[in-house]
């Protein structure tokens, strides 16, 4: 049986727009962001990320799922990264000493760079959620195909996408029944310690049945797809997609910040900078 | 047809007003100093896609590149399936030291099957929706190369089903490392002496580092047709999409990410392919196994 994403039609402006239009908007979001590393730029985009969050209407009671899995893992990540300074490599060059932390027998150097660098890192990883978190609960999975054909992808690909988007959430539950039927013959997956054979050993377990199983219920997928004649002409799609005055603005605006944002950034602005109420802790 | 023409047409004309915009806002007395490493990115990709349509179009006559219903089935459940065990191990990324988000990704065997299983378009599009997939659910956003490189993998694994069987693919690639290990000791030989930090270093006693790695290579191969012809070929095959996608994705980083050779290299591309290559080693070939007995099973 399908598992379907928390969608719900919920009536808001931000799910009046095309979806294509939305889809476009989050493209370029998250293909410039990664420009920058300055935090004044950086608050900008998570200024847009909240404000698109707040305008989709999903309550904290329906995402709250995928924040409590999320937000530890950004936060972990971003603290990780600021203990050993990994990821900084490339934006910045100087080392600036703050204090020096001492952790049992570790000496954890805490920089005016490693500092700024793990705000600025923590403020886009967040922005980027904002705005990926926000899609399976506003995007109807029935219009993932149309969306993606919309955008210029061949049929073919476009229902591939779709059949991705829409499969995941049911690999996932058969991913979890997998998961629990091993458990129950003994296998534990949170003691994966032990060398990389070790843990490649205790990962098998898992993979190879839903792998195999997703492969064999795909053949049945196979099956009702030819026997709908798929591939032989052009597909036609259900529902119809068109483009109202908003979503042209939407668009617009997506093509503008796309635009300005490159041009900043080749003209070396948005690059690595260091607040002056951070320098100030420096000794 | 038209229409496709103008719509390239007014992208060629945005990026030259970018640059010219760019420039004109950069001091006059300085020189132009634009920094292009935000659109190194789009130029690493389609030199990659570039690189790919170049073999598909030597190969079109091949029916490794035919894309039916199955073909696109199989799409959508390997990227759903890269996607989901991708978003699993991401978190690993805290214990593997590298400097940037490397993880360690036991479900690389998943492109690398459905590559070899289906066919290079099938492996291509599970590694790179897959991967897109996998850091959108961990909330990481969208890694352009990473995304290709990731595609590479299983595409370069699907190149098995350009050749009539296994055996001559095989044989293949293992004139193809013989051929690359005396090229790269031809020119050491040439140019022992090549500027490493700024100074020159004598390069020559990597000679006999590419020609102990060949050597064990090839011996790989040959302990890898003794345990089946498709054993040897998946791993082969899904080993060279590894360092031809992750070396891809690192190389391209020098440029995106500012990162010197070697930085590139051990920080990023052996920390993500070695380990990678053990884990598909290993798990490609059980699953190649696995799904060899449901296809004599089930007939299809």
């Amino acid at each position: 049986m399908l598992v379907a994403w928390k969608y719900k039609e919920r009536g808001t402006f931000y799910q009046s727009f095309d979806p294509r239009a939305r889809l476009i908007f989050i493209l370029v979001f998250l293909f410039t962001i990664i420009n920058f590393w300055d935090i004044r730029y950086m608050l900008c985009f998570f200024a847009i990320a909240v404000l698109q969050y707040a305008s989709s209407r999903v309550t904290f009671r329906e995402s709250r799922g995928a924040w409590f899995i999320l937000a530890p893992v950004l936060v972990l990540l971003t603290l990780f990264t600021f203990l050993t300074g990994r990821s900084g490599e490339g934006v910045y060059d100087t080392k600036t000493l703050i204090t020096e932390w001492h952790i049992f027998k570790f000496t954890i150097p805490v920089m005016v760079e490693n500092t700024t660098f793990a705000i600025a890192q923590l403020i886009r990883l967040f922005s980027m959620a904002l705005v990926a978190v926000s899609i399976p609960y506003t995007l109807d999975p029935s219009q993932y195909g149309v969306t993606f054909r919309g955008l210029g992808l061949p049929d073919k690909f476009a229902y591939a996408m779709d059949l991705a988007f829409r499969l995941v959430p049911t690999l996932g539950r058969d991913f979890s029944t997998t998961y629990d039927a091993q458990r129950a013959r003994g296998y534990e997956m949170e003691k994966l310690k032990g060398g990389i054979l070790a843990q490649i050993r205790k990962i098998a377990p898992l993979l190879v049945p839903v792998v195999i199983q997703s492969i064999v219920n795909g053949e049945e997928v196979i099956d009702a797809m030819d026997l709908r004649a798929f591939g032989v002409g052009p597909r036609t799609w259900l529902p119809e997609l068109t483009y109202r005055k908003r979503d042209k603005i939407l668009i617009a605006l997506s093509i503008l910040l796309l635009v300005g944002s490159y041009t900043l950034s080749l003209a070396g602005y948005g690059k690595f900078w260091i607040p002056e109420i951070i320098m100030s802790l420096a000794r | 047809m038209k229409s496709k023409i103008w719509s390239w047409l007014v992208v060629f004309v945005a990026i030259a007003a970018i640059l010219w915009i760019a420039s004109a806002m950069t001091d006059p007395e300085e020189g132009a100093q634009l920094d292009f490493s935000s659109l190194a990115w789009l130029v690493f990709s389609l030199l990659a896609f570039a690189a790919i349509y170049v073999v598909y179009f030597m190969t079109r006559d091949s029916e490794a590149w035919v894309v039916g219903t199955r073909q696109v089935v199989m799409m959508a459940i390997g990227a759903a399936l890269y996607g989901i065990f991708a978003w699993l191990f991401n978190a690993s990324v805290i214990v593997v030291p590298s400097v940037s988000l490397v993880s360690i990704r036991p479900a690389i065997a998943i492109p690398v099957l459905f590559g070899y299983a289906f066919g290079p378009v099938v492996g291509f599009f599970t590694g790179a929706v897959g991967n897109i997939l996998g850091d959108f659910l961990s909330g990481w956003g969208v890694y352009p190369v990473w995304d290709v490189g990731n595609g590479l993998i299983g595409l370069v694994a699907g190149f098995v089903m350009l050749f009539p069987d296994k055996k001559k693919s095989v044989n293949f690639l293992t004139w193809l490392i013989v051929a690359l290990i005396a090229l790269a000791v031809v020119f050491i030989i040439i140019e022992p002496e090549v500027p490493v930090w700024g100074e020159m270093t004598d390069q020559s006693g990597f000679i006999w580092v590419m020609i102990i790695a060949g050597v064990f290579a090839i011996l790989a191969r040959f302990l890898g047709e003794r345990l089946g012809a498709e054993t040897a070929a998946i791993n082969l095959w899904g080993a060279l999409g590894i360092i031809v996608g992750i070396g891809f994705a690192a190389f391209a980083d020098i440029w995106i990410n500012g990162y010197t050779f070697l930085v590139a290299m051990v920080g990023e591309f052996v920390p993500a392919a070695g380990p990678n290559i053990i884990n598909a080693a290993i798990l490609a070939p059980i699953l190649l196994l696995a799904y060899n007995a449901v296809t004599a099973r089930t007939g299809r």
